[in-house]
């Protein structure tokens, strides 16, 4: 079977699909976290394999300011969740639900 | 690529074209220097170089409000300079400037390390600078990345309550799926315009113009369409527009109030900035499928945000909710600018009227609020204008103009917008709007009653103590900046003068 900028592209939807309703369907802060990042690494998987089929450079450039940005979100991210989890000994997202008038 | 292309390129990058960026960086990194340098007895004065170096950085910024070499693109095409980004440069900085002063007075209330919070308070506001100035996708991301994690921190910073630490993870995982939706938009337009069979295809695939170029040359292609839409998806997070507004209550009561103020003014503005360049540069070949989304999106937030903020008792919720109406009615000029220039002008005036009074209002609430920045209820406001009249005065002129009550210049703000749509022929959207008004005036009413008028309290038992928190006398530099801000609100209600026509004669 021959590999084409389709399939590159059908793959790159599916993470995004699966990164984007774990967002929305997981409960534990760290798998929400980790569909996070899958739904950035679709879109570089998806930059990489447009940069490569349509012969221009940017994407790949891009993918490193991507990586770079991914890096510093996911220290900020972990330490937020782990200075909440001090405080409340819990990360399950229908536990912390203080905030409610 | 041959060497005088590189030439060229490292020729556009001018240096001089970013100095006030520049300026707030190298003032960012000086206050660390000076946290590691200066005794601990002389911390107390590194605010005020913040705030002196602010006010100097806009000073000289309004000095040469219109150099000789505005709209151009410099760095290559990554930053375009116009009228519009100098105006948004100021706005951004003045809200820094009440930003750290109102950092000053709320902090003083916890036991924290003070001087990163102005560090990153200047760091986000020049990332938001760049973000206003953007002209390609790669500096458009990486600029509202920066804002977004630093927000993240601001969000986050008293770290010893959960309450701040919950907001923060709020608005974390909601700003980095906006954030991931928004990339893959410009995954999926940087593949389109890039693709060699299409005509009018191009190898610049990032770059503002050249997508705009290839959009008119190709309309109705689906990929493109999906692009947009998720491009302006992530958008509406951050502006907090229906249904993307869900973060807003909760993320807003949270986070201590100077950092509430910071999302609810600048976060906002910026948002609107990069959705003003989008709509009707990028993807104005695209107006067909962009107006339509974005008013449904207008009509839907007004009404939300305006319901929503009906039942709420916590001032940090209302106000929140209410920004979101905001975010409506800006919608809703954003709309009208489609097709008529003018709305445009009436965008920025509304913004810079909304910049003011809720600031005023956010002054009030830090002076108010007691260590526990995520209890403010609506009680804690009675008899606030016989104890402080100051106070209670600049409240009512900031909710005032809020609700667009007609001397003060949120009633301008919103008569511009309401007159540019009504050029722009958006009957049914103005009559909602005007509906959301309506509506709007009743909670804020609520709000200056409860400051205004005593109500009857159940005579507590002796001894038990006043379940309000205290409240923090007013320093003369919060007290100078909240009487301009309402005096701001009051004449620019009468007299927009050459600041208003400088906005809207275009």
């Amino acid at each position: 079977m021959n590999i084409g900028l389709d399939h590159y592209i059908f793959l790159s939807a599916l993470l995004f699909a699966l990164g984007f309703f774990g967002v929305l369907l997981r409960k534990n802060t760290l798998v929400i976290y980790m569909c996070l990042e899958l739904m950035l690494t679709a879109a570089t998987l998806a930059l990489v394999a447009f940069s490569r089929y349509n012969g221009t450079l940017d994407g790949n450039v891009f993918v490193f300011f991507i990586l770079t940005v991914a890096a510093a979100e996911v220290a900020v991210g972990l330490a937020i969740i782990v200075a909440l989890f001090r405080q409340r000994q819990t990360v399950q997202v229908d536990e912390l639900n203080a905030l409610k008038h | 690529m041959t060497p005088e292309l590189l030439q060229a390129a490292a020729a556009s990058n001018q240096w001089s074209a970013i100095l006030p960026e520049l300026g707030l960086g190298c003032l960012a990194l000086l206050l660390l220097v000076l946290e590691i340098v200066l005794p601990k007895s002389a911390h107390d004065r590194i605010p005020t170089v913040a705030i002196v170096g602010q006010l100097a950085i806009l000073v000289a910024l309004l000095v040469n409000l219109t150099p000789a070499g505005l709209e151009r693109d410099t760095f290559n095409g990554l930053l375009h300079h116009s009228r519009d980004g100098q105006f948004l440069r100021a706005f951004f900085l003045v809200t820094s400037i009440v930003v750290c002063l109102l950092g000053r007075v709320a902090l003083a209330k916890q036991l924290l390390p003070k001087i990163e919070f102005y560090h990153l308070v200047l760091v986000v506001t020049a990332a938001m600078m760049l973000l206003a100035q953007s002209n390609h996708f790669v500096m458009l991301f990486v600029a509202l990345e920066t804002v977004t994690v630093g927000f993240y921190i601001l969000v986050s910073y008293v770290r010893t309550s959960p309450l701040s630490l919950e907001a923060g993870l709020k608005y974390l995982i909601m700003g980095a799926l906006s954030s991931a939706l928004l990339l893959f938009g410009i995954v999926l337009l940087y593949g389109v315009a890039g693709t060699p069979t299409l005509p009018a295809h191009t190898g610049q695939a990032m770059n503002f113009d050249a997508l705009s170029a290839f959009l008119a040359a190709n309309p109705g292609n689906f990929v493109a369409q999906c692009g947009i839409a998720l491009v302006l998806s992530g958008v509406a997070f951050k502006i907090g527009a229906f249904p993307f507004q869900i973060w807003i209550p909760d993320v807003y009561q949270g986070a201590p109030t100077p950092v509430t103020a910071f999302l609810a003014v600048a976060s906002k503005a910026a948002g609107f900035a990069v959705l003003l360049v989008l709509t009707l540069k990028a993807f104005a070949p695209y107006a067909g499928l962009t107006v339509p989304l974005l008013g449904v999106l207008a009509a839907a937030t007004i009404l939300f945000g305006n319901i929503a903020a009906l039942t709420q008792s916590n001032v940090k919720r209302l106000i929140g909710l209410s920004g979101v109406s905001h975010a409506g009615f800006l919608l809703l000029g954003v709309v009208a600018a489609v097709s008529t220039p003018l709305a445009l002008g009436a965008v920025y005036f509304y913004l810079a009227a909304y910049l003011i009074a809720t600031l005023a209002v956010f002054g009030v609430m830090t002076h108010v609020a007691g260590p526990n920045d995520a209890d403010q209820e609506l009680d804690h406001y009675a008899g606030l204008a016989r104890d402080n009249p100051f106070l209670a005065t600049v409240l009512a002129v900031g909710l005032g103009s809020l609700a667009g009550i007609p001397p003060l210049a949120g009633f301008m703000g919103k008569l511009f917008v309401f007159i540019a749509a009504f050029k722009a022929g958006l009957y049914p959207l103005l009559a909602v709007a005007i509906v959301g008004v309506v509506i709007s005036i009743y909670y804020y009413f609520g709000w200056i009653k409860a400051a205004f008028f005593e109500t009857w309290r159940a005579p507590q038992p002796e001894g038990t103590p006043d379940s309000r928190p205290a409240r923090t006398p007013v320093a003369w530099p919060a007290g100078v900046t909240l009487g301009l801000l309402a005096l701001a609100s009051v004449v620019l209600g009468f007299y927009q003068g050459c600041f208003g026509e400088w906005l809207l004669n275009r």
